[in-house]
């Protein structure tokens, strides 16, 4: 692999590193599949570059990018909880309306950005290469994010939240307001992911109607990779941990499509991811059953 | 103290699996009152203790918490008042959070969540005191996961955990019955312990006659969702166990008969 391609691989590992924990949010504290994330990423990067392109700030816009992620959220939430439709279906509802609103939104399938300053314009005077500094900035982007999804979920607030994804029942019995904890999480974690798109479409130049495809997959494999790794109970080792997994799972990706002797083409990244998540998942259980099937052995 | 008027609950209202689980509760709990609740399965006892914490909507008649009217109040707002120990051990804390997490939560009851840190070095202090009580050596596993606790240590944790918030009232679902015969006469001994010291109002749902008897100083049964005999005083001193399971037995096989002895015992 070059260094250039590296680099690319390490920017979208970071950028992919906010989604994997919206995506974290969402599965594991709170224990609701929400797939709203492929169209919320879409989102957030039509927007900001819509945005952009009217002339906005481009920290403007990408917050305002990020604001309309997290009211997605909201939406799937309110899906859920006020009509008690089932949450996947919710989710699924929200990120199907989102690709018609994402068109709207940009009104072509893709925007080019090329040309349009963005976050990264007031840091070239700085005078580092292109490449590099764009990889500095998606690493401070996402690190300060990780931080602060860490700092949250150690307040009063996030541990309620976390309860209400472990035990609704004794997180309501101690006072908690189950749903508002579900609206709060659902909008956060659509927000991060809003915020990749955004940074997506800043750093590689454009916005497309169908760049948020698979972005639940992408994610929950970060997740799951960096779980593997760490088997810690610290939630920062744990929010960190979803960094360092979505840029493994984008150096594996990147390796086994330039082996050439696998003859993977580029078209066949969601196959491979698809596969790589489906293994992830299913280890433990194997691991567990090969063990029970050994001890059993050794007993006979 | 506690106040329900004429109390109705209705599962499934107007269908053909309608069922009329509380059928006009009237009672009256003095503050700093220990009232024990017997019946047999399906007699109301879960659905009454629900219902005045609010997990459950009346469907007539009010509820009173000293002189506010609570009827309209959701469950998470009626936790100011009130502290839980439900019986399955598992439901009363996180089991993917850890000891002090989870008791960091129950510290937390009926305040509003703000974004300071859960947990801190006096918190800790204080857990590690409540913990020592319990000489199950929980004391020096505070950062442990939940879900890796026994049982009965979970439930000793939940019931621990509904004492570090001041509350003025303590339900109690059957919150020994899962347990081991030593491990729930640990458990009801530090429920009696806290109750004492923090002066609770108390309502205990319990399967246990003897249980019944010996702890608190009322005894209510309820039989297809009403109140059949109220029992406090020198009366309720007199009562063995088998007087209980006779009124019992009387209750399940013959309801008919029973009405009779409502009038005769004399409310």
């Amino acid at each position: 692999m070059s260094l250039y391609a590296f680099l690319g691989t390490l920017e979208i590992g970071f950028i992919y590193g906010l989604v994997a924990m919206g995506v974290y949010l969402t599965f594991r504290i709170l224990d609701f599949p929400d797939l709203t994330v492929d169209g919320s990423f879409t989102l957030g990067a039509a927007m900001t570059a819509t945005l952009i392109v009217f002339g906005y700030n481009p920290y403007l816009a990408t917050l305002l990018g990020t604001f309309a992620a997290a009211f997605s959220g909201i939406v799937t939430a309110w899906l859920n909880l006020r009509f008690n439709i089932l949450h996947l279906l919710a989710s699924i509802l929200t990120m199907t309306a989102l690709y018609t609103i994402n068109l709207r939104v940009m009104g072509k399938p893709n925007i080019a950005l090329i040309m349009e300053p963005t976050m990264l314009t007031p840091f070239e005077a700085l005078g580092i290469p292109a490449m590099y500094m764009k990889v500095i900035f998606v690493a401070v982007c996402a690190v300060i994010g990780g931080l602060l999804v860490a700092w949250f979920l150690n307040t009063q607030y996030g541990l309620a939240m976390r309860a209400v994804g472990s035990n609704k029942r004794m997180a309501q019995a101690n006072g908690i307001v189950v749903n508002q904890k579900v609206y709060v999480g659902l909008a956060l974690s659509n927000g991060l992911v809003g915020l990749g798109g955004a940074l997506f479409a800043q750093t590689n130049g454009f916005a497309d109607s169908t760049m948020g495809i698979g972005t639940i997959v992408v994610g929950l494999a970060a997740v799951i990779i960096g779980e593997s790794l760490f088997a810690t109970r610290s939630i920062l080792v744990i929010v960190m941990s979803c960094i360092v997994g979505s840029i493994l799972y984008r150096v594996a990706v990147s390796m086994a499509l330039n082996a050439d002797f696998l003859g993977f083409q580029a078209s066949d990244l969601n196959l491979l991811t698809a596969v790589l998540v489906a293994l992830a998942l299913v280890f433990p259980k194997l691991r567990r059953e090969w063990k029970a099937k050994k001890a059993k052995g050794e007993r006979a | 103290m506690i106040r329900c008027d004429n109390l109705h609950v209705t599962f499934n209202h107007g269908l053909p699996t309608e069922k009329l689980a509380l059928r006009g509760v009237d009672l009256t709990i003095p503050s700093g009152e220990f009232v024990t609740v017997i019946g047999s399965n399906g007699a109301g006892k879960s659905t009454l203790l629900n219902t005045i914490a609010g997990d459950i909507d009346s469907t007539r008649g009010k509820i009173w918490f000293a002189d506010r009217d609570v009827t309209n109040l959701p469950a998470t707002a009626r936790t100011k008042d009130i502290a839980r120990v439900f019986q399955d051990p598992l439901a009363g804390t996180c089991g993917n959070l850890t000891v002090e997490e989870n008791m960091a939560l129950a510290y937390g009851r009926g305040k509003r969540g703000s974004l300071s840190f859960a947990l801190n070095d006096t918190l800790r202090k204080i857990f590690k005191e409540q913990l020592s009580r319990l000489n199950l050596g929980l004391e020096d596993r505070l950062s442990a996961e939940m879900g890796l606790l026994s049982g009965g240590q979970r439930q000793s944790v939940s019931l621990l955990m509904s004492a570090l918030q001041p509350s003025s009232i303590l339900l109690l679902d059957e919150h020994t019955a899962a347990l081991d015969p030593k491990t729930a006469a640990l458990i009801m001994d530090i429920s009696s312990q806290i109750i004492e010291e923090k002066q609770l109002t108390v309502m205990m749902v319990t399967h246990s006659m003897r249980q019944a008897l010996d702890h608190g100083s009322r005894t209510i049964m309820l039989h297809e969702g009403k109140i059949i005999f109220d029992l406090s005083g020198d009366q309720r001193a007199g009562y063995e166990v088998k007087d209980l399971l006779q009124l019992f037995a009387q209750a399940r096989n013959d309801g008919e008969e029973l009405d009779d002895d409502k009038l005769l015992l004399g409310e």
